[in-house]
C-alpha cells in the first residue's frame, strides 16, 4: 500500500487534470487564511498547483510578468477549500434507491472495507456541493461495529485515484451504545442502561488486543486482511474514529485510547463532549462535532445546544471541527458553510468558524501540511466568494480551484435554472 | 366469628338457583345474619359506630344503631371492626378469554377477515358480548375481592367498538348467580387492537372511523335500509347502555368527548393518570373518569449519567401523579378508581392512601369506589352503600382502611361469606423458658411474614483428647413451629447431653398469658408433659401508623405544559409597545427604521413612525438596533401531532383530520417559537392520494389543543402524488394497494370526485323531495369532505414533485371546476410555473432539498425564486422539526439561489404562507387590526447571525430569550429537587424502575403508523 501512496503523491504535482494555469495571482481579496488570521487585502500566488505566495497587497509589489494569469478580486473573500468530514458523499446518489447506496457493508468488524474505491467522482451531488465552497470530503463507510476505512478525496478528478488526497486515513468504530431500548416520544418504552454494554466493550478490547499483537509481528507473517487494515492505527498515523455521543461512551473511549496508546484517536459526534472537555483536551483527542443543524437530544437541553457546542469546545481548548452526518447528509454537504455560520452566531468568531471547516478538519484527519489553510507551500485548494461564505445570502462562489486546477462551480442545477429561465423569457 | 368455619363449608354447596338440580339434600344456609357492634361505613357521608348490619339472603335489611335482631338471625360480633361497602370495578376483563390473533401475513389486509354480515371494519364489533363467554375465574376474583371489590364490569379489551361488558359479582359460586347483568355497559377505545385490517392506522383514523360508525348506526336505525348489518343490529339494543371509553392520555379524553358531543352521547372515560395536566380543559365536566392509581415508581437515579437523561416531564409526573385524583375532584371532575395495574391489595391500598395524603378525603375515595361507579351503571338503587334494600356485598376490616392500615378479615358477596382471613392466629413470638421432662431450655420464637420459627439453646460436653478436660459446646438447633388455631406444635432435632434424635411437642396456646402446655415425644419414644412460659414478648414493635397529612399544595408545582420550559403561569396578552425598532411591515411601507409597533388585546393597534400615545400600563420594549417582524408561518409542518401523521390504510382518507389529534406537549412547539414561528399548518402525511384534513394552529406553548387551533379557520386538506402515494419505497410487500403507478393515481382522484358528485346529487334529490318518498342517504364523512372540495369550500395542499403529475392534477381540477390551492414541495414547479400561474396554484417548497429519492432528481434550489419571478405565490416550508426553527435561514437561501430581494425572501415565510392559507386578513404582516404575532430579532432576520429575542403570539409573549435563560437554570433546579426526593425513596428501598428515555423521533410526510421514525430520508 505504501507504494501506491507514494505514487499518488507524485501524481498530483503532475499536470494536469482541469484548466491549470501554470501560475496565477489572486489580487486584493479579503483573505481568510484558515488558521484564524486574515489579511484584509491580500496577494495569493499559485504556481504548479501550490500556493507560492501569500502577502499583504498593500506592502508587497509583485512582478506582473512572473504570473500567467492575474485575477483582481477586490471586495471579495478568499477562503481555503472547505472539507466535509465523515460523509457518504460520493458513496451514494439517491438515498431511497438501494442500488445507489454504497456505504454500508455486511459484517461487524470491517476495518478492511475501503471507501476510496467506491467513490463516484461524477456524482451529480458532488457538483452541487462544490458550488458552495466545499472542495474536499472524507468518504466514510457506515454500519457495523467497525464500519471500515475512510479516505480523503478532492471533489474533483477523473477517477478515485487522482481524487485521492489521503487514502485510508482512518478506521471508523461505532462505539457500543451505553443506553438501549427506546420507544418514541409519544409512547416511551423502557430505555435503560445497555445491559450488554460491558460485554460489547470487551469485544472491542479483544479485537484491538488481537490487532495490536498482530501489528508487532513480522510483515512476512502477517496474512490477515482484516488485521492488516488495523496495523497503521498503532504504528503510524492512521486515525481511529470513534463514533459516540453519550458521556459514558466518551469516558470509556478516552480510557480505551490510553489503554492501547492509540496515537490518533478522534471522537465523531460528541454531543456530550462539552461535559468532558478537560479530559479530551488533556488526552489530546479531537472531536468532529454532531451537526449544528440538529435538534437537542433531550427535552430540557438548551434549545440552542447543538448551535453552541462548537463554542463550548473552543472555549475549553479542545481541537474540534464540524461534520454533517445525518439525514440527507450528501445533499446537505453544501450547507456545511452555513452550519459553521450558525456556530458563529452562537459564539465562535468568524475566523474560528472558518477554521472549523477547513484547517481544523485537516489537522484532525492528518492532511494539514498540505491542506486547510492558504499558506505558502500548501496545495492551492481554495475559492473566492463575493461575500461572506458562511451566510446563505452572500455565499456566491466566483471561482474555485482544487490543487491549482480551476473548477467549474456550475452544476446541472444551474443548467436547469438557465434552461427554464430561457423558456419563460421566450414566452 | 364462631360460625366462620361453618360458612366456609357451605360455600361450596350453596346455590340459590333452585332449578339447578343438586345431588342429595340442599345444603343448609343461614338466611339472616346480623353483624353486631361494628363500625359501619354506610356511605361516604354516614358512618355509625357500634351499629348492627342485618342482611337476609343477598340483601341488606337494616343498618343502624337500634336494629332489632330477629331470633332467626345468626349473630356475628364485629366489635372493633369496620364494615365497608363492596367496591365496584368498572374496567376489568375478569373471567374472560383472551382474544386469539390469527392473520400473520406481511401483505396488507385491506378488508375485514370476519365472516358474516357484520360491519366492514373488523375493529368495530359492538356484537361482542362478554356475558356469552364469561366464566368464573376464582383466582382473578380473589385478587379483586382482596382489594375490597365486590362487583366488576368485565369486557373483552380489544378493538375500537368493543361490545358490551357484563356486570358480575365477584363470588366464587355458580356463574348464574354471579352474572347479575349480562349487558351493563358498552366499551370503546381509539385502539384498533388485534385487527390486522390496514385501516385505521392512526388515531385520527380511529376517530374518523368511530364517527362514521355512529353515523352509520343512526342512519341504519332511522331509515331501516333493505340490507342487514348484524353489528349495527346489535348496537340498536345496546346503544342506551352507559359508555366507557378507554383513553391512554389526557388529551384523548378531550378527543373522545368531542365525538360524544357530536352524537349527544355521554361518555365515561378510563383515564391514564395524567389528567391533572389538562385540568384547565377538563374542569367542571359531568362525565366521570375512571382513574388507575398505579402511580409511577421512582426511577433509579443513583447513576448521574443515567439520571441526567430522564426527561424532566417524567420526573415531574412522578411527583404529581398521586395528586391526580385530588386535583380532579377539586376541579369538579367526578372520578372512579380502577384496580388496573395494581399488583395486589397491598399496593392498591398504599396508592389509595397516597391519593388521600394528597388531598382527597376518605369519603371522596370511597365515593369513587362505590357510589360513582354505581351511578355510572344506573345501579345506585342496588349498590354503592349499605342502606336497606341494597345488595349485601361488603368487606369487614380490622379498622377503617381509608384512615389507617387495616387488615381485611372477610368479604361478603351477595350475602355469602368469602375469603375469611384466619384472624385467630395468635402472636406467639417471644422468648420462652421451655421445660421438657424436667430439663430447661431457652426458646426463642420469631415471626416473619406470618410464619413462626424458633431456636433453642442447649449444650454438648465433650472431652479434650490431649488434656482430658471437658469442653462444653453451645448448640442452637432450629425449631419448626406450626400454629393452627390455638394448637401449636414444635419439632427439633437434638444431639446434646440429654437426647439424641427428634423431639416433637404439641400444646394448647394461651397467648394472653404466654404459656404453652401439652404433651410430647422424646427421641426415645418416651411420652412426656412439657410447658413453655414466655418471659419476654417479641420486641418487634407494631408499625406505627401516621395519621395521613393532607397536602394539596402539589397542584402549585404543575407547569403548563408539565415539562421543561413549561409556564408556571400562562402569560397574558398585555398591551405592549415596541419602540425604535427596524420594522419589516410586509406592507407597501416596506421596512421602517426607528418605528413603533403597539399591540393590545392580542391585536396590532399601531405601526409606524408617526405620533402615537403610549397606552396606560403598557409594557415598553426598547428595540433599538433590533428588527421586528411578523411571526413566521410554516405552511408544512408535522410537529405537535399525536399517534400518526398518516392514515395510510386506504387510498382516500379525506374523513380524517389532524385537527382531531393536535398534541400540545411537543417540545418542538417551544423550539420553533424560539425560531420565530408563530403559526403552522399541521398537515396529514403523503401516504395516499387524498389524505386527511389539516390543522391550522398557533404555536401556543402551554395551551390546550382547542386553544391552539385557529377559530374560523379556512378548511384545508392534504393530497399527494408520486412515490409515496404509489408506495414505491415501502418494500416488496406493499404492492397490493391501488395505486402503484402515477397512472393509477389519476384514476383514484377521478373515482373519488365522481363518487362525491354522485353523493352530492343524492343529497340534493333528497332535500328537494318529500322526505317520505326518498330514502334518506347515508352520511359519508369521506364524500362530505370531497364535496367540500368540489364546492371550493375546502382548499387542497398537494404534495408533489415532478411536473407530469402536477400537470395532471391541474387538468383534473379544471375539468371538475375547482382549484388546487397549493402545491407543496413542488420541486419541479420551475418547469411549469406558467401553468401553475394560469391555474391559480401557489407553491410551498423547500429551499434546497433534493437527492433523497428518485423523483427529486431534478429539484433545484432556484425553484422558489423562479416560481416567484413568474408571479406564483411562493412559500418556503419546513416539513421538519429541526428546520422549522430556522426557516429564516432557509428563506435567505433564495437570495443566493436566484437573486431574490431580502424583503421578498422574508415574505416567503410570513406573508406568502398566510396568503396560501387564506389567513392574510389576520396574519402575515404588521398592520393595524391583524393578530399580534410578532418576532423581535437581534438583527436582520435573514442574517446568519440573527437570533430571536421575543416571540409573541396573539399578544402573549410565549418565547423570551431572557426567560429561556432563566428556565434553563430553573429546569436544572427542578430536576435536582425531584431527583433528591427520588434518591430518598431509592434509599428507603422502595420499588424503583429503570428510566425511560424518549427517543426523539419525528413525523415526516411518509411516516406510517402511530409511531415516528428515525429514518427520514424521504419527504
Amino acid at each position: 500500500m505504501k507504494i501506491v501512496y507514494t505514487l499518488l503523491l507524485i501524481l498530483f504535482v503532475l499536470p494536469s487534470i482541469g484548466q491549470q494555469s501554470k501560475s496565477c495571482l489572486i489580487l486584493n481579496g479579503y483573505l481568510h487564511i484558515g488558521n484564524g488570521e486574515v489579511i484584509e487585502s491580500a496577494l495569493v500566488g499559485v504556481r504548479d498547483g501550490k500556493i507560492a505566495l501569500v502577502r499583504n497587497a498593500l506592502a508587497y509589489t509583485f512582478v506582473k510578468s512572473e504570473w500567467d494569469t492575474i485575477i483582481d478580486v477586490k471586495g471579495q473573500h478568499i477562503y481555503p477549500g472547505f472539507i466535509a468530514p465523515n460523509s457518504t458523499l460520493g458513496l451514494t446518489e439517491i438515498d431511497a434507491i438501494r442500488a445507489t447506496r454504497d456505504f454500508n457493508e455486511v459484517g461487524q468488524y470491517n476495518p478492511h472495507i475501503r471507501s476510496q474505491i467506491a467513490f463516484n467522482v461524477e456524482s451529480k451531488v458532488i457538483s452541487t456541493v462544490r458550488t458552495n465552497g466545499v472542495l474536499m470530503s472524507q468518504a466514510t463507510p457506515r454500519g457495523g461495529d467497525i464500519s471500515g476505512t475512510s479516505s480523503i478525496l478532492a471533489l474533483d478528478g477523473w477517477n478515485w485515484e487522482d481524487a485521492t488526497i489521503l487514502q485510508n486515513d482512518g478506521i471508523h468504530v461505532n462505539w457500543p451504545a451505553s443506553m438501549d431500548g427506546g420507544g418514541w416520544w409519544a409512547e416511551p418504552s423502557l430505555k435503560k442502561r445497555n445491559e450488554n454494554y460491558e460485554q460489547q466493550k470487551q469485544s472491542l478490547y479483544q479485537f484491538f488486543d488481537l490487532a495490536k499483537t498482530y501489528s508487532k509481528i513480522r510483515k512476512s507473517e502477517q496474512n490477515d486482511q482484516r488485521l492488516d487494515a488495523m496495523v497503521d492505527c498503532f504504528n503510524s498515523t492512521k486515525r481511529v474514529y470513534f463514533h459516540a455521543d453519550e458521556l459514558q461512551q466518551l469516558q470509556d473511549i478516552v480510557d480505551f485510547s490510553i489503554h492501547f496508546k492509540l496515537p490518533f484517536s478522534v471522537i465523531v459526534g460528541g454531543y456530550d463532549s462539552h461535559l468532558l472537555a478537560d479530559k479530551l483536551k488533556d488526552s489530546n483527542i479531537p472531536v468532529m462535532l454532531v451537526r449544528t443543524h440538529s435538534l437537542p437530544e433531550n427535552e430540557e437541553d438548551a434549545i440552542d445546544l447543538p448551535y453552541r457546542l462548537p463554542f463550548l469546545l473552543q472555549k475549553a481548548g479542545v481541537l474540534f471541527c464540524l461534520q454533517n452526518a445525518g439525514d440527507m447528509e450528501t445533499m446537505n454537504a453544501r450547507n456545511l458553510p452555513f452550519q459553521a455560520g450558525t456556530a458563529m452566531a452562537y459564539g465562535l468568531t468568524e475566523e474560528e468558524a472558518i477554521r472549523s471547516i477547513s484547517l481544523s478538519v485537516c489537522e484532525i484527519v492528518g492532511i494539514e501540511k498540505n491542506y486547510g489553510s492558504i499558506e505558502e507551500g500548501k496545495s492551492a485548494t481554495l475559492f473566492v466568494s463575493n461575500g461572506n461564505a458562511l451566510d446563505m445570502r452572500t455565499n456566491q462562489v466566483s471561482f474555485a480551484m482544487i490543487r491549482g486546477n480551476f473548477m467549474s462551480t456550475d452544476n446541472f442545477q444551474k443548467d436547469l435554472y438557465e434552461k427554464y429561465s430561457k423558456k419563460y423569457k421566450k414566452d | 366469628m364462631k360460625y366462620a368455619f361453618l360458612f366456609l363449608i357451605f360455600i361450596s354447596f350453596c346455590s340459590l338457583s333452585q332449578y339447578n338440580p343438586q345431588n342429595g339434600t340442599i345444603a343448609s344456609k343461614p338466611k339472616m345474619v346480623a353483624f353486631k357492634n361494628a363500625r359501619i361505613i354506610i356511605s361516604p357521608e354516614k358512618t355509625i359506630e357500634n351499629g348492627t348490619l342485618l342482611i337476609e339472603n343477598d340483601r341488606i335489611v337494616d343498618a343502624g344503631i337500634l336494629v332489632i335482631i330477629p331470633e332467626r338471625a345468626i349473630e356475628i360480633d364485629c366489635k372493633g371492626k369496620t364494615i365497608v361497602p363492596a367496591f365496584i370495578e368498572l374496567y376489568s376483563n375478569v373471567g374472560l378469554p383472551k382474544p386469539i390473533v390469527t392473520n400473520s401475513s406481511n401483505r396488507p389486509q385491506l378488508e375485514s377477515s370476519k365472516q358474516g354480515a357484520y360491519y366492514w371494519n373488523e375493529t368495530m364489533h359492538p356484537e361482542t358480548d362478554a356475558s356469552q363467554v364469561y366464566q368464573i375465574d376464582q383466582k382473578a376474583n380473589e385478587a379483586l375481592v382482596k382489594m375490597g371489590f365486590g362487583f366488576a364490569v368485565t369486557h373483552i379489551q380489544d378493538g375500537i367498538s368493543r361490545g358490551t361488558g357484563a356486570f358480575v359479582s365477584l363470588g366464587f359460586e355458580s356463574s348464574n348467580k354471579q352474572l347479575i347483568l349480562p349487558k351493563a355497559a358498552q366499551f370503546y377505545s381509539f385502539e384498533k387492537g388485534d385487527s390486522k385490517q390496514t385501516y385505521p392506522s392512526s388515531q385520527m383514523g380511529s376517530i374518523a372511523l368511530l364517527r362514521q360508525f355512529f353515523y352509520d348506526y343512526e342512519w341504519y336505525a332511522q331509515t331501516k335500509p333493505s340490507e342487514t348489518n348484524l353489528s349495527l343490529e346489535h348496537l340498536k339494543e345496546t346503544i342506551a347502555l352507559p359508555f366507557v371509553f378507554k383513553t391512554s392520555d389526557k388529551w384523548e379524553i378531550l378527543r373522545a368527548r368531542k365525538i360524544a358531543d357530536e352524537f349527544n352521547y355521554s361518555f365515561n372515560f378510563l383515564g391514564s393518570g395524567n389528567e391533572y395536566m389538562a385540568v384547565r380543559a377538563l374542569k367542571n365536566t359531568k362525565n366521570a373518569i375512571i382513574l388507575p392509581i398505579n402511580f409511577p415508581e421512582p426511577y433509579e437515579v443513583k447513576d448521574p449519567y443515567i439520571a441526567r437523561q430522564i426527561p424532566l416531564s417524567d420526573l415531574k409526573h412522578w411527583e404529581l401523579a398521586p395528586s391526580n385524583p385530588a386535583i380532579l375532584v377539586h376541579n369538579n371532575v367526578p372520578i372512579c378508581f380502577t384496580s388496573l395495574g395494581q399488583k395486589d391489595e397491598v399496593s392498591f391500598w398504599k396508592n389509595i392512601r397516597k391519593a388521600i395524603e394528597r388531598g382527597l378525603t376518605a369519603g371522596q375515595a370511597l365515593n369513587s369506589l362505590t357510589i360513582e361507579p354505581a351511578r355510572i351503571l344506573n345501579l345506585q338503587k342496588e349498590l354503592g352503600t349499605l342502606e336497606n334494600g341494597k345488595k349485601a356485598s361488603f368487606t369487614i376490616y380490622s379498622a377503617n382502611p381509608f384512615e389507617e392500615e387495616a387488615k381485611r378479615l372477610e368479604s361478603w358477596l351477595l350475602g355469602t361469606q368469602h375469603l375469611v382471613e384466619n384472624n385467630t392466629k395468635q402472636d406467639v413470638a417471644g422468648k420462652y423458658n421451655l421445660l421438657i421432662d424436667g430439663k430447661q431450655f431457652p426458646l426463642e420464637i420469631t415471626e416473619e411474614d406470618g410464619k413462626f420459627s424458633g431456636k433453642i439453646q442447649t449444650f454438648q460436653d465433650r472431652e479434650d483428647g490431649k488434656k482430658g478436660r471437658i469442653i462444653r459446646d453451645t448448640l442452637t438447633p432450629k425449631v419448626y413451629v406450626n400454629l393452627i388455631g390455638d394448637d401449636i406444635t414444635l419439632q427439633f432435632n437434638l444431639d446434646d447431653n440429654n437426647w439424641n434424635g427428634s423431639v416433637t411437642l404439641h400444646a394448647k396456646v394461651n397467648s394472653r398469658l404466654g404459656v404453652f402446655e401439652g404433651d410430647g415425644m422424646l427421641p426415645s419414644g418416651k411420652w412426656v408433659k412439657w410447658s413453655a412460659v414466655r418471659n419476654q414478648k417479641s420486641d418487634q414493635k407494631k408499625k406505627e401508623i401516621e395519621t395521613p397529612k393532607r397536602d394539596t399544595s402539589y397542584s402549585e408545582k404543575l407547569w403548563f405544559p408539565n415539562m421543561a420550559y413549561g409556564f408556571q403561569e400562562l402569560p397574558k396578552a398585555e398591551t405592549t409597545v415596541f419602540r425604535n425598532a427596524t420594522v419589516w411591515t410586509n406592507e407597501p411601507s416596506g421596512i421602517l427604521e426607528d418605528a413603533t409597533v403597539i399591540v393590545s388585546d392580542g391585536k396590532i393597534t399601531f405601526v409606524g413612525k408617526g405620533n402615537f400615545a403610549i397606552p396606560v400600563g403598557a409594557k415598553i420594549i426598547d428595540a433599538a438596533g433590533k428588527h421586528l417582524t411578523s411571526g413566521i408561518i410554516d405552511e408544512h409542518s408535522h410537529i405537535a401531532i399525536s399517534k400518526g401523521v398518516n392514515e395510510g390504510g386506504q387510498a382516500i382518507t379525506a374523513e380524517v383530520s389532524i385537527a382531531d389529534v393536535v398534541h400540545p406537549d411537543d417540545i418542538n412547539i417551544y423550539r420553533q417559537l424560539s425560531g420565530g414561528v408563530t403559526a403552522a399548518q399541521l398537515l396529514h402525511g403523503s401516504a395516499n392520494p387524498i389524505g386527511g384534513q389539516s390543522a391550522l394552529i398557533k404555536l401556543k406553548w402551554g395551551h390546550s389543543p382547542e386553544e391552539m387551533l385557529l377559530t374560523n379557520a379556512p378548511k384545508f386538506i392534504k393530497c399527494a402524488l408520486g412515490e409515496n402515494v404509489k408506495q414505491a419505497n415501502w418494500g416488496d410487500y406493499n404492492s397490493v394497494r391501488f395505486p402503484q403507478t402515477r397512472m393509477g393515481v389519476e384514476q383514484v382522484f377521478y373515482d373519488g370526485f365522481s363518487r362525491a358528485m354522485a353523493y352530492q346529487k343524492e343529497w340534493d334529490t333528497y332535500s328537494n323531495s318529500k322526505k317520505e318518498a326518498v330514502l334518506k342517504p347515508r352520511k359519508d364523512l369521506e364524500l362530505e369532505v370531497l364535496s367540500e372540495i368540489l364546492r371550493s369550500e375546502r382548499f387542497i395542499t398537494c404534495h408533489s414533485y415532478v411536473q407530469s403529475e402536477i400537470n395532471m392534477l391541474m387538468h383534473l381540477a379544471d375539468s371538475m371546476h375547482f382549484r388546487i390551492n397549493t402545491f407543496t414541495h413542488i420541486l419541479e414547479g420551475y418547469k411549469l410555473a406558467d401553468k401553475m400561474l394560469k391555474h391559480g396554484a401557489g407553491g410551498s417548497t423547500f429551499s434546497d432539498w433534493w437527492a433523497y429519492k428518485f423523483e427529486v432528481n431534478d429539484a433545484i434550489p432556484y425553484n422558489a425564486a423562479m416560481m416567484h419571478d413568474l408571479g406564483v405565490v411562493v412559500a418556503i416550508n419546513s416539513d421538519d422539526a429541526e428546520m422549522g426553527r430556522r426557516l429564516n435561514q432557509e428563506a435567505a437561501k433564495s437570495v443566493k439561489y436566484g437573486g431574490m430581494s431580502e424583503e421578498n425572501a422574508w415574505k416567503m415565510i410570513t406573508l406568502n404562507p398566510a396568503k396560501l392559507l387564506h389567513l392574510d386578513d389576520r396574519m402575515g404582516s404588521l398592520k393595524v387590526g391583524k393578530d399580534a404575532d410578532l418576532v423581535l430579532w437581534t438583527t436582520n432576520p435573514l442574517d446568519i447571525l440573527a437570533k430571536v429575542e421575543v416571540t409573541m403570539v396573539d399578544g402573549k409573549i410565549l418565547y423570551d430569550a431572557n426567560r429561556d435563560a432563566e428556565m434553563r437554570i430553573l429546569n436544572q433546579k427542578e430536576r435536582g429537587r425531584i431527583v433528591t426526593k427520588m434518591l430518598e425513596s431509592n434509599e428507603k428501598g422502595e420499588e424503583s424502575k429503570a428510566f425511560i428515555k424518549r427517543r426523539t423521533k419525528h413525523f415526516h410526510c411518509d411516516t406510517l403508523g402511530e409511531e415516528g421514525t428515525e429514518e427520514q430520508n424521504s419527504h
